[in-house]
C-alpha cells in the first residue's frame, strides 16, 4: 500500500472513529482521551490486523514530525502574557513544584532502576530516564476541558488546573529539549567540530526565536484567513523540519515561535481558530502512528513500566500534595487533587514518539513504551479524575496571604 | 522592504542549518516550509514590479532553486514532486466545481467550437514550422520524412495545450468573475480533454506507422480508457463526497485535502487521467450539493492556497535557464507562432461560434500558459520513444518557461481590460459561514 492511502485511510479511520464512537463515548460516559486513538494504532499496526506495516508508518515520519510542531505552536499560544500575568502567583509555584516534583522522582529513580535492569551505561541510562521524567511530567488537559465544561472556565480550580498542566508542559518539552542536545550524535556537522551541549540548546532556542520572528514579518497585518494559513503552515514547517534535520526536538522551538505569536501578532484568536482545526486531526494521526509504531518486548512490559506508573502516580499525587502544602494550599485544594493531573495527554505521546524517530537507542522501546501504557491506562478515566476532584473543591479558592494572616 | 529582510531572513537561516544536518525526510519538511515562505514572499513583491504573483512564486523558485542558488536542490524538487500531484488535484477539483451545468448547457456547443479552431489552428501552425525548420531541431535532425512528421505531430500536439493550473491562480488572485474569465476558463478547461484525447490518437497513430523499438508503451485501448474511464470515477468520486456534504458535513477542511488525496491516487490505481478525474468530480460536487459544495470549494481554497504556491515555485525550481538560453534561437520562433496561432484562431473561432466580442477579443491572451500537464505528456511519448522524447522534452520544458512566465503577465491584463474585478475571494477572519463548524 502506498504511503498517500495509508495515510489517507489512516486519517479517514481515525476521523470516523472519533466522531462515531468517541464523541459518543465522551458525551455519554465522560470518557475522552487519546487512548482510543492508540488502540487503533495498535490495532492496524504490526500488532494487530496488520493493515500497516512499520515501514509504511515510518514513511510518514514527516507527518508526525509536523504534527509534533503543530502541538509546540499551540501549547506556545497558551504563553500570552498579559493573560498569564492575571493568574495568581501561587497557582504558578503550586504548579511549577508539582511538575518538578514529579520529574526528579520519576527520572532519579528510573535512572537507578534502568541501570540496574539493564546494566547498561550511565550514558545510556540518564537521557532515557530524563525523557521518561519528561513523560511523567506531562498532564493532558482533555479531562481538565471537560471539568471546564461542567464548572465554568473561571473557576478557581480550573484555572489551577489550567495552570498546572501548562507548567508540566513546558517543563516536559524544556527537558526532551535539553535530552536531545545532550544525547546529540556525533560527527554529523559539516562544521569542522561538533557543537558543545550549549550550543545545540542555543541553536535550539534560536531555531524557535528566527522562526517566530519570521512569521511574524511574514503575517504583519494579515487579516485574510488564507493568507494567515499559508504563513502558520509554512512557519511550522519550516521550524519543526530545521529542527528535525538537525535531530533536535522540534516541540521546544514549535513552543517559542508559538509564544512569539502569542505576544507580537494581532491575529492571536484567528491563529488559535485556525491551529484548533487542524490539531485534531494531526493529533489523532500522531496516536495512530504511535500505536502502529508499538511493538514492545517483554522485557519493556516488566519491571521498567510497571515502576515507571508507580512512580508517576506517586508523583502526581505526592508532588501534588506537597507542592500544595509548601504553598500553604493544602486544606483548600485537600491531598488528593493531583488525581486530577493524572492524564497523560498526546504531548506525552509527542515526547516518547519524538524519541523514537530521532534516537531509537537501546532503551527508546522501553520509553515509548511506558508512555503508551501510561496513556492507555490514565487517559480514559481522566476527565472522571478531574470532576471528582473538581465537584469535592467547588468554591473560591483564597489567597494564601489572606489565609495566612487570618489564621494568625 | 519586509519582503526582502524575510527573503534575506530565510536564506541566511538556510545557508547555517543545511551543513549541519543529514535526515533526508526532515529535509523535505523543511525545503517545503522555506519554498512556502520564500516563494510566497516573492510573489508579494512582483506586483510592485507589474507582474502576477505566480510569476513571483516561480521566480522565487527559480532564484533558490538548483541553477541559482542552490538552496533547493535537485533532490529535493524531486523529493516534493508529490506536492505538484496534490496540487494539480486540487486545481483540477475547484476548475470542475467552477462550471455550472446550466452554463455548460447553454454555451457547451460554443465553446467547444472555439476551443476546436483555436487548437487546430496551433496545431497547424506549429506543425508547419517544424517541418520548415526540421534540419535545426534536434530531435528531428537526420530522420526519414515519415518520422519527422509523426514526431512534429507528436510535438505540435503537446504545444496545443494550455495551463488550468494558471488560469485558476490568477482567477483567485484577481477574484474576476467577468463574462471573459469564464469563457476562457471553459475554453481551457475543454481544451485540457481536447488535447489529451487528440495527443493520445496521434501517439497511437505513430506506434502503428512508427513502430516503437524495444521501449514499453500503451496500447490505443489502454489510452483510451485513460480518458474515457476517467468520466465515471470522477462521478463516483464526485457523488461520494455529495453524500458526504449531505450527511457529515463536518471537519471539510481535513476532508478536501483528503478528497483531492484520494482523487489523485484512485486516478493513478485506476490508471484514468488525474485531472480529468478530479474535474468531473468537482462538477458533480458543485452541481448537486449547492450551499455545501461552496462550502467545501473555500475550505478546499484555503488547503490549496500553500499548495499552489509550493507547486509554482517547484516550476521556478525546474527551470533550468541555461538550457533555455540554448535553445533560444529555436523556442522564440514557436513561441511567437503559437501565439500568432493563437490570435488568429480564437478570432475565427468566436465569429464560428458566433460568441459576444468582449468575452473573446482578448482571449487568446488567457490561453498562452502552459505548466506541468505539457511535460506529462511528452513523459507519456518517452514510454514509446525514449530517445526523441529526450530531445523533445528539453526543447518542450524552454517553450513552456517562456510560456509560463509571459502568459500569466497577458492574461492579468486581459483580466484587468475586460471588467470590473472584484474584490480577491477573501474569508472574513473570525466565524464564517465558509469556515465548518
Amino acid at each position: 500500500m502506498s504511503p498517500q492511502l495509508s495515510l489517507i485511510l489512516l486519517v479517514a479511520v481515525g476521523y470516523l472513529a472519533a466522531h462515531v464512537a468517541f464523541d459518543w463515548l465522551a458525551k455519554r460516559f465522560l470518557l475522552v482521551s487519546g487512548a482510543e486513538y492508540l488502540l487503533l494504532g495498535i490495532f492496524i499496526g504490526p500488532l494487530g490486523a496488520g493493515l500497516l506495516d512499520e515501514n509504511t508508518v515510518r514513511g510518514l515520519t514527516p507527518i508526525t514530525m509536523l504534527a509534533l510542531g503543530w502541538i509546540g505552536v499551540a501549547l506556545g499560544l497558551r504563553l500570552h502574557l498579559p493573560t498569564l500575568v492575571r493568574i495568581p502567583a501561587f497557582m504558578y509555584r503550586v504548579g511549577l513544584a508539582e511538575a518538578l516534583a514529579t520529574f526528579i522522582l520519576t527520572a532519579g529513580v528510573m535512572a537507578i532502576a534502568l541501570a540496574w535492569f539493564t546494566g547498561a551505561t550511565p550514558a545510556v541510562v540518564l537521557p532515557a530516564a530524563l525523557i521518561l521524567g519528561a513523560v511523567a511530567t506531562c498532564s493532558g488537559t482533555s479531562g481538565v476541558d471537560v471539568v471546564a465544561l461542567r464548572l465554568g472556565q473561571r473557576e478557581p480550580i480550573v484555572r489551577q488546573l489550567r495552570v498546572a498542566t501548562l507548567t508540566d508542559a513546558l517543563v516536559a518539552v524544556i527537558a526532551l529539549a535539553l535530552v536531545l542536545c545532550l544525547a546529540h550524535p556525533p560527527g554529523l556537522t559539516s562544521w569542522g567540530r561538533d557543537p558543545t551541549v550549549t550550543e545545540w540548546a542555543v541553536i535550539t532556542v534560536t531555531i524557535g526565536i528566527v522562526g517566530g520572528m519570521l512569521v511574524h514579518l511574514f503575517l504583519g497585518d494579515e487579516q485574510k484567513v488564507d493568507r494567515l494559513m499559508v504563513g502558520l503552515a509554512a512557519s511550522i514547517l519550516l521550524v519543526t523540519g530545521s529542527a528535525a534535520y538537525l535531530q533536535l526536538s522540534p516541540l521546544l522551538p514549535a513552543v517559542l515561535m508559538g509564544g512569539i505569536l502569542a505576544n507580537t501578532s494581532r491575529q492571536r484568536r484567528i491563529l488559535e481558530e485556525l491551529l484548533a482545526k487542524v490539531e485534531r486531526p494531526f493529533t489523532f494521526v500522531l496516536l495512530i502512528c504511535a500505536g502502529a509504531l508499538w511493538q514492545p518486548t517483554l522485557r519493556d512490559w516488566g519491571i521498567p513500566v510497571v515502576l515507571f506508573l508507580a512512580l508517576r502516580t506517586a508523583g502526581k499525587l505526592g508532588g501534588a500534595r506537597l507542592a500544595a502544602r509548601m504553598n500553604g494550599m493544602l486544606p483548600t485544594y485537600g491531598p488528593t487533587w493531583g488525581r486530577a493531573l493524572m492524564g497523560q495527554g498526546s504531548l506525552a505521546i509527542a515526547i516518547a514518539l519524538n524519541l523514537l524517530l530521532v534516537d531509537p537507542g537501546p532503551l527508546a522501546s522501553i520509553v515509548f513504551s511506558a508512555a503508551l501504557a501510561s496513556v492507555l491506562l490514565t487517559d480514559i478515566l481522566s476527565a472522571r479524575f478531574a470532576d471528582a476532584v473538581a465537584t469535592r473543591l467547588l468554591g473560591p479558592l483564597p489567597d494564601p496571604a489572606v489565609a495566612s494572616t487570618e489564621a494568625h | 522592504m519586509r519582503r526582502l529582510l524575510i527573503l534575506g531572513g530565510l536564506y541566511g537561516a538556510m545557508l547555517f542549518i543545511l551543513p549541519a544536518g543529514t535526515d533526508s525526510s526532515a529535509r523535505v519538511l523543511l525545503t517545503f516550509g522555506f519554498l512556502i515562505l520564500a516563494a510566497y514572499s516573492a510573489g508579494e513583491l512582483a506586483p510592485t514590479f507589474g507582474l502576477p504573483k505566480i510569476v513571483g512564486y516561480m521566480l522565487g523558485g527559480l532564484l533558490f532553486g538548483p541553477f541559482a542558488l542552490g538552496i533547493v536542490e535537485s533532490n529535493d524538487v524531486k523529493a516534493l514532486g508529490s506536492v505538484g500531484q496534490l496540487a494539480i488535484a486540487l486545481i483540477a477539483f475547484l476548475a470542475g466545481a467552477e462550471l455550472q451545468w446550466a452554463e455548460l448547457k447553454a454555451r457547451g456547443r460554443q465553446l467547444l467550437t472555439l476551443t476546436s479552431i483555436e487548437l487546430l489552428t496551433t496545431f497547424i501552425a506549429v506543425l508547419l514550422l517544424l517541418l520548415a525548420l526540421q534540419s535545426r531541431i534536434p530531435f528531428l535532425q537526420g530522420l526519414p520524412l515519415l518520422e519527422v512528421v509523426i514526431f512534429s505531430c507528436i510535438f505540435a500536439s503537446i504545444t496545443m495545450i494550455h495551463s488550468p493550473a494558471v488560469t485558476m491562480a490568477m482567477l483567485t488572485e484577481t477574484g474576476s468573475t467577468s463574462p471573459y474569465a469564464r469563457t476562457t476558463l471553459g475554453v481551457v478547461l475543454l481544451a485540457d480533454v481536447v488535447v489529451v484525447l487528440v495527443f493520445s490518437l496521434v501517439l497511437a497513430a505513430a506506434r502503428s506507422l512508427v513502430p516503437p523499438e524495444g521501449a514499453i508503451g500503451m496500447g490505443l485501448g489502454l489510452m483510451a480508457w485513460e480518458i474515457i474511464g476517467a468520466v465515471p470515477i470522477g462521478v463516483l468520486l464526485g457523488l461520494g463526497v455529495t453524500l458526504y456534504l449531505r450527511y457529515v458535513r463536518t471537519e471539510l477542511f481535513l476532508f478536501a485535502v483528503l478528497v483531492a488525496f484520494f482523487g489523485e491516487e484512485v486516478a493513478r490505481i485506476a490508471h484514468v487521467e488525474t485531472l480529468l478525474t478530479l474535474l468531473v468530480a468537482g462538477f458533480v460536487t458543485q452541481n448537486l450539493s449547492g450551499d455545501a459544495g461552496t462550502d467545501l470549494r473555500h475550505a478546499m481554497e484555503r488547503a490549496a492556497a500553500p499548495i499552489f504556491v509550493v507547486f509554482f515555485a517547484l516550476a521556478g525550481a525546474k527551470l533550468d535557464l541555461a538550457e533555455v538560453v540554448r535553445l533560444w534561437p529555436l523556442v522564440v520562433p514557436i513561441v511567437l507562432v503559437r501565439l500568432a496561432a493563437l490570435f488568429v484562431g480564437t478570432r475565427i473561432g468566436a465569429k464560428v461560434a458566433r460568441l459576444p466580442k468582449e468575452e473573446t477579443a482578448d482571449s487568446w491572451m488567457g490561453l498562452v500558459s502552459q505548466a506541468g500537464v505539457a511535460i506529462g505528456l511528452v513523459t507519456v511519448a518517452a514510454e514509446s520513444y525514449p530517445a526523441v522524447a529526450g530531445e523533445m522534452r528539453t526543447m518542450l520544458l524552454a517553450i513552456v518557461a517562456i510560456n509560463e512566465t509571459i502568459g500569466p503577465i497577458l492574461f492579468r491584463r486581459a483580466l484587468a481590460r475586460n471588467e470590473t474585478t472584484t474584490t480577491p475571494a477573501t474569508i472574513p477572519a473570525g466565524p464564517a459561514p465558509a469556515m465548518e463548524a
